[in-house]
């Protein structure tokens, strides 16, 4: 039962059918977060949020898909998701614990201890989390916590209908997602890679429970190119603190001697 | 149910929906995020992510962005947190001179001490209240020290403002008595001392550990930022409030120093932050820039009128204003810093590509495609 389990979405088989945030909406009952013609291609949902938990977006390319095609122009897809890291920022950095990792290496928020500080929201290097104003609380993609308990697969895998959204044991995924990388280079489409599949391929989040086929730079998709969990960073503000408090009992105690001094004359 | 909204308010059959959509009578809201408190729509969060187009983007190839939408989210925090930044640190700096003052304990620093301790109280006290304000779910406030994590410099924050209100009570009740609560006394008023310390700095940390670039990149000059605003704004109030030359002669030296190292600090953050132009551009650019420049001249001008000699009452007056002014400034402006940095998604990944991502703890350049 502990073996890790996760989402592998290969976004060469996505068709931005968008049934995935269609899904985790239903399944989940998210309340909508706005109804908003953004203009961007065909992607009106945006971004992740603290009520959508699956996000699709569409990318235009001035670029051909294939070397072998002729023509400027190629359309992905892409459905985003909580990247549930093996070092996660938002876990590492809330001071309730309410974040916490899952008997199936999964990161969830307890709804019921969080207590909306907003810590874990600058914490994500990669912007899923966020704090949902009226509710007062963060919320983001549980990995439908419920459902694979009661051995179900996560509503956006189920509802995916070219499997572009994959879920099951970290170890198989993986290989799965190999193989699928040297089909595709055997097919000609050199640009694929896996993004985040091994603490090789991402040493600043060790990892990703939920990695991706892409065959762009990350950036296309709105994904950073080097994340890094912040506490991976930190030491050195904590260093550069304990210097300053010893600086400022310095200062306050000369300060006191010094002008303690001036009065005794 | 929570509030709902009308949606097609005109039409003949109007839809009352919290945003869900589901019929009260027919589902029951039991999902992961049943619970979720909605009244509807939320239209003005999603149209700060995107804006209508005035024109056609121009794709850009070699620097490339999903539609210039951002790739991390804005801090959720409002007007109560740099104002605790600032409180947090005048409260700590008060409760560092007030144990240092304990060391040459004489008649004429009593009251000095006194004094810090009662604005170490205080100050702990509004600072409390302005964190619990913030938080989106107030009366859980008391969730924070259910753990003790490290890794969470919000959480030893927490532990570090419930120390310092609870040792600068005692000092403030028991520093300075005599008899049994002598030794006690002296020991709560040393221990607000370390705990002060550990409230103006900190706060620095807290800003530094996050994935915002700005903030990322500015990890090692915050803390010396925020201590040495504290001992600034200390000076500052001292400046404003108080009547006795023997006080003023202390704290004007420590203030002195403090806004001294806190234009100091503010330019070595910003050199720190500009290794990367387009991390450092909020420093130079609109209004976190003319904030910037502001603050830092606030500071400025508070040193001179400091230093001129012959202070009067009026011109001491005039450099606690203009010093308090830029420590507030200061702590609004670190703010909303990282609200414009965490807009820019090209901050983010021109931070990353020059190697100061995960790199730059590695030493080894590699990146994916």
């Amino acid at each position: 039962m502990a073996a890790g389990k996760g989402f592998f979405t290969d976004t060469t088989l996505c068709i931005g059918c968008k049934a995935c945030e269609v899904a985790c909406k239903q399944w989940n009952q998210l309340p909508e977060d706005g109804f908003l013609f953004t203009g961007m291609s065909y992607d009106n949902t945006a971004h992740l949020g603290a009520s959508t938990w699956r996000h699709v977006a569409f990318v235009e390319r001035p670029v051909a898909m294939h070397p072998d095609q002729d023509g400027a122009f190629s359309w992905l897809f892409s459905s985003d998701v909580c990247k549930h890291c093996a070092r996660a920022g938002c876990l590492e950095s809330c001071p309730t614990g309410a974040i916490i990792r899952t008997e199936f290496e999964t990161v969830y928020v307890q709804p019921d201890v969080c207590n909306g500080c907003g810590y874990c929201v600058v914490n994500c290097p990669f912007g899923v989390i966020d704090r949902r104003e009226e509710d007062g609380r963060a919320w983001k993609c549980t990995l439908c916590y419920d459902r694979v308990k009661d051995d179900l697969i996560p509503a956006c895998a189920k509802a995916c209908p070219t499997e572009s959204i994959q879920f099951g044991d970290l170890e198989q995924l993986r290989e799965h997602a190999e193989k699928r990388v040297d089909k595709l280079h055997e097919q000609g489409l050199k640009d694929a890679y896996l993004y985040g599949a091994k603490k090789e391929d991402q040493p600043g989040t060790e990892g990703l429970n939920a990695f991706f086929l892409l065959v762009d730079k990350p950036e296309v998709y709105n994904l950073p190119p080097d994340p890094v969990v912040p506490t991976k960073k930190v030491k050195d503000a904590w260093i550069s603190m304990a210097a300053t408090a010893a600086g400022m009992a310095l200062v306050s105690i000369a300060g006191v001697l010094f002008s303690g001094r001036e009065t005794r004359q | 149910m929570s509030k709902t909204t009308t949606r097609y308010p005109r039409s003949v059959e109007p839809v009352h929906t919290d945003g869900r959509d589901i019929n009260p009578e027919l589902g029951k809201l039991s999902g992961e995020a049943g619970s979720q408190v909605s009244s509807g729509s939320t239209d003005v969060h999603i149209g700060s992510v995107a804006k209508a187009w005035t024109s056609l983007p121009e794709p850009q190839v070699e620097d490339p962005t999903y539609y210039d939408v951002p790739m991390l989210k804005e801090p959720v925090w409002e007007w109560a947190v740099p104002l605790y930044y600032y409180i947090g640190g005048l409260t700590g700096a008060s409760l560092v001179l007030g144990a240092a003052a304990q060391i040459t304990r004489s008649e004429q620093t009593r009251a000095l001490i006194k004094r810090c301790h009662a604005i170490g109280f205080a100050g702990s006290v509004v600072s409390g209240g302005l964190l619990v304000y913030d938080l989106g779910k107030p009366s859980r406030f008391l969730n924070m020290l259910r753990v003790f994590r490290p890794t969470s410099p919000m959480n030893m924050g927490a532990w570090i403002l419930s120390g310092t209100g609870a040792t600068a009570t005692g000092a403030l009740l028991f520093e300075g008595r005599n008899g049994w609560l002598k030794i006690p006394g002296q020991l709560l008023g040393y221990a607000a001392g370390v705990f002060g310390a550990g409230l103006a700095t900190y706060t620095g940390v807290l800003v530094a550990n996050s994935a915002i670039p700005i903030w990322q990149e500015s990890r090692k000059a915050l803390p010396v930022l925020f201590g040495s605003s504290a001992l600034a704004s200390l000076g500052c109030t001292f400046d404003i409030f108080t009547e006795n030359a023997e006080e003023r002669r202390i704290t004007n030296v420590i203030g002195n120093v403090g806004r001294v190292a806190e234009v100091v600090a503010g330019t070595l953050m910003e050199h720190h932050a500009s290794a990367v132009p387009r991390v450092g551009r909020p420093f130079r650019r609109g209004l976190s820039g003319m904030m910037w420049r502001t603050a830092e001249l606030l500071t400025a001008a508070s040193l001179l009128v400091s230093m001129a000699p012959n202070r009067t009452r009026r011109t001491r007056l005039a450099a606690g204003l203009l010093g308090t002014a830029g420590s507030l400034l200061l702590r609004y402006t670190v703010a909303h810093l990282g609200t414009v940095s965490a807009r820019d998604s090209r901050a983010s990944f021109h931070q990353q590509r020059a190697g100061r991502g995960a790199a730059e703890l590695s030493g080894v350049s590699e990146h994916v495609a």
